[in-house]
C-alpha cells in the first residue's frame, strides 16, 4: 500500500500507510497530521491543505486543473513550483513513497 | 509536469489573506482527543435553565457554562441537543456518515424545498458541482471584483447621502450586500429589495420553531415569487449567457426542484451572511481604536480583521445534523436519530482552542475557526464574501469616511443565536 510522509518545518516526520485512492489531505486529516486542516472536505475550496511536493515525485502527479490553480493562489504561505492542494492528490501505486513538505502557515 | 506551477496570478483578495509578516507563525491545533470507546460515555446533560430570548439576547454567557459542562446538551427549548465544544463540532464535520445533514421534519426543507444543504454524498456534491465556477476565487478575480466595487460606490453614495446618524446596517450594509447577490445570482428581474425581503421571509420560516401560521405565509408567498422570478430568467439566460448561477443552471440537466430550492438556500445564506460580517467587522474595529489604526495602516489586516470578525460572531451560529446510529460523541452517547444543534458560535469561542476568546483581537495567532462550516458542506460563498466585505468594502469605506465611528446619541443592537448580527447600527463622521 502507498506510503505518505509529512515533513513538518520543525524537521519532524510522519508517515503514513493509505490505501489506494485515498487523497493525501483526507489521509493527514484522518491521522491528525499537524498543519494540514482541510476545511472544505476537498473540493479545492478552502486552500487549508496546502503542501510543497518534493521534485523527485512531481512528475507522477497528474497535472494541475484549473480549479487547483487558481485556489493555489490563496494559499496562505509562499506558492512555490511544488505547491500543490493534498486533496487533489489520490493515492496511486505511481505515488507509492511520496514525501511533501507541510507549510508552515496554513490558515 | 509539463504545467508550470509557479504563482501564475494573485488571490482575488491577494496580500489581503495572510498575516502581517511580523505576526508570529501559526500554532497547530490542538483538538482534544475524542474518546469514543464504548463502555465510558455518558448521557447527555439537561440545560433546562436555556431559553430562547436569553439566546437571542446573548448567548455566549449560556455557551460558557454548557461548554465548560459538557460538550453536549439536551436542551428542552429548542427541542435538540445543542454540541458546543470545538472538538465535537469539527468531529461532526468531518463525518457525514454518521451525522447527516438530511434531517426529518426539516423547517429548512419546508420553507425553501430540498436544497444541497439538507443533502449528504453523493447527492450534494451533483447540486453543488451544478453551481459551476460562479463563486469560485478565478470569477471572482476576473468578473466579480469590479461590479462589486461599482455596487460598492453607489451603497456608500447614499450611506453619505442620508448623513450622520444613517444605519450601517440598513442604509448601507444590507443594500450592498443584496445587490450583489442580485447579480450574482442572475435575477436581473428583481431588484434588491426584492432579495432582501425574500432573504428574511424564507429565513423566518427556517427558523420558525413556533409554527406561527402568519410566517408561514409570508415564507410561502416569497418563495413563489422566487419560482415565478426564476421561470422567467432561465430562457432568457439561456439565451444571454453571464457569470450568474441561474445561467450556467440554464444550460445544464438539473431538475427545476432543484434549482429552485438551491436558489432559494442561496438567497438566506448570501445575504444575511456578508451583511452581518460586515457590520460585526466594523462596529468590532470601532469599539477598538487601536486594532482599526492598525487595519488603516496596513491593508492585508482588513482579511485579518474578517477572519476574527467570523470567529468571534459566527453569522451562521447554529445549523442541524441527525445522527444515523448510536453515536458516542466526545464521550456523550446519542441515540440514534437524535437532532443536534452544531453550534459554531460556541465551538468558535472554546477556550481549549482559542486564547481569551470572547474578545476581538486581530492580533491572536491565527488558527483555523469553524465559522463557515467544513467538510463537504464547507460555505460555497466563503470567497464571495472574503471579497465582497474585506477585498472591496472596508478599504473604501474607510478611505471615504476616515473619521466612521458609533453614534454616541444611539446604542447598536445586536441580535440572534441560529443567525447573529447588528440589527441596528447608527453611524455618524464628521
Ligand atoms: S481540502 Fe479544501 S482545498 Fe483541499
Amino acid at each position: 500500500m502507498p506510503t505518505i510522509t509529512f515533513a513538518q518545518s520543525s524537521g519532524a516526520t510522519t508517515e503514513i500507510t493509505v490505501a489506494e485512492g485515498t487523497s493525501l489531505m483526507r489521509a493527514a486529516v484522518t491521522n491528525s497530521v499537524d498543519g494540514i486542516v482541510g476545511e472544505c472536505g476537498g473540493q479545492a475550496m478552502c486552500a487549508t491543505c496546502h503542501v510543497y511536493v518534493r521534485p523527485e515525485f512531481t512528475d507522477q502527479l497528474l497535472e494541475l486543473s484549473d480549479d487547483e490553480d487558481e485556489m493555489l493562489d490563496c494559499t496562505t504561505a509562499e506558492r512555490t513550483d511544488s505547491s500543490r492542494l493534498g486533496c487533489q492528490i489520490k493515492m496511486s501505486p505511481a505515488l507509492m513513497n511520496i514525501v511533501v513538505d507541510v507549510p508552515a502557515d496554513q490558515v | 509536469m509539463s504545467t508550470p506551477n509557479a504563482p501564475t496570478g494573485v488571490c482575488p483578495f491577494s496580500g489581503a489573506t495572510g498575516p502581517a509578516e511580523t505576526d508570529p507563525p501559526a500554532e497547530p491545533v490542538a483538538v482534544p482527543p475524542t474518546s469514543t470507546s464504548p463502555g465510558t460515555f455518558a448521557e447527555a446533560p439537561v440545560a433546562d435553565w436555556v431559553t430562547i430570548p436569553d439566546l437571542y439576547n446573548d448567548p455566549f454567557p449560556l455557551y460558557q457554562r454548557m461548554r465548560a459542562e459538557s460538550p453536549v446538551h439536551w436542551v428542552p427549548a429548542v427541542n435538540r441537543y445543542m454540541v458546543t465544544s470545538y472538538a465535537a463540532c469539527h468531529e461532526i464535520e468531518q463525518d457525514e456518515a454518521r451525522f447527516s445533514a438530511d434531517e426529518n421534519n426539516s423547517l429548512m426543507k419546508r420553507a425553501m424545498g430540498h436544497s444541497m444543504l439538507r443533502k449528504d454524498n453523493p447527492k450534494h456534491q451533483v447540486d453543488r458541482d451544478s453551481y459551476g465556477s460562479t463563486l469560485r476565487p478565478g470569477t471572482i478575480k476576473k468578473h466579480w471584483n469590479q461590479i462589486f466595487a461599482s455596487n460598492h460606490a453607489k451603497s456608500l453614495d447614499a450611506l453619505i447621502a442620508k448623513g450622520p446618524g444613517a444605519d450601517f446596517v440598513w442604509d448601507y450594509a444590507a443594500p450592498y450586500t443584496a445587490e450583489n447577490l442580485r447579480l450574482i445570482c442572475g435575477f436581473h428581474n428583481a431588484t434588491q429589495e426584492d432579495l432582501q425581503r425574500w432573504s428574511q421571509s424564507m429565513i423566518d420560516g427556517t427558523g420558525n420553531y413556533a409554527d406561527d401560521p402568519e410566517v408561514w405565509a409570508k415564507s410561502a408567498a416569497a418563495s413563489a415569487e422566487v419560482d415565478a422570478a426564476i421561470d422567467e430568467m432561465l430562457p432568457y439566460l439561456a439565451a444571454n449567457p453571464d457569470h450568474s448561477l441561474l445561467s450556467g443552471l440554464a444550460s445544464l440537466p438539473i431538475p427545476l426542484e432543484a434549482i429552485r430550492a438551491n436558489l432559494k438556500m442561496t438567497i438566506g445564506g448570501g445575504l444575511n451572511e456578508p451583511r452581518d460580517v460586515l457590520a460585526t467587522t466594523v462596529w468590532a474595529l470601532l469599539n477598538h481604536p487601536e486594532q482599526l489604526a492598525a487595519v488603516k495602516s496596513d491593508p492585508k489586516l482588513h482579511a485579518v480583521a474578517f477572519e476574527e470578525s467570523v470567529r468571534w460572531v459566527a453569522p451562521i451560529g447554529m445549523y442541524p445534523r441527525e445522527t444515523t446510529a448510536d453515536v458516542v460523541l466526545e464521550g456523550v452517547h446519542l441515540p440514534k436519530g437524535s437532532r443536534l444543534g452544531v453550534v459554531l458560535g460556541a465551538a468558535n469561542r472554546d477556550p481549549r482552542i482559542f486564547e481569551d476568546p470572547e474578545s476581538f483581537n486581530i492580533f491572536r495567532p491565527k488558527k483555523p475557526h469553524l465559522g463557515f462550516g467544513g467538510g463537504v458542506h464547507f460555505c460555497a460563498g466563503t470567497w464571495i464574501a472574503r471579497a465582497q466585505v474585506a477585498q472591496i468594502a472596508m478599504p473604501a469605506l474607510f478611505e471615504r469616511i476616515p473619521d466612521l465611528r458609533l453614534d454616541p446619541s444611539s446604542q447598536s443592537i445586536d441580535a440572534g443565536w441560529v443567525f447573529r448580527g447588528l440589527t441596528k447600527m447608527p453611524v455618524t463622521w464628521g
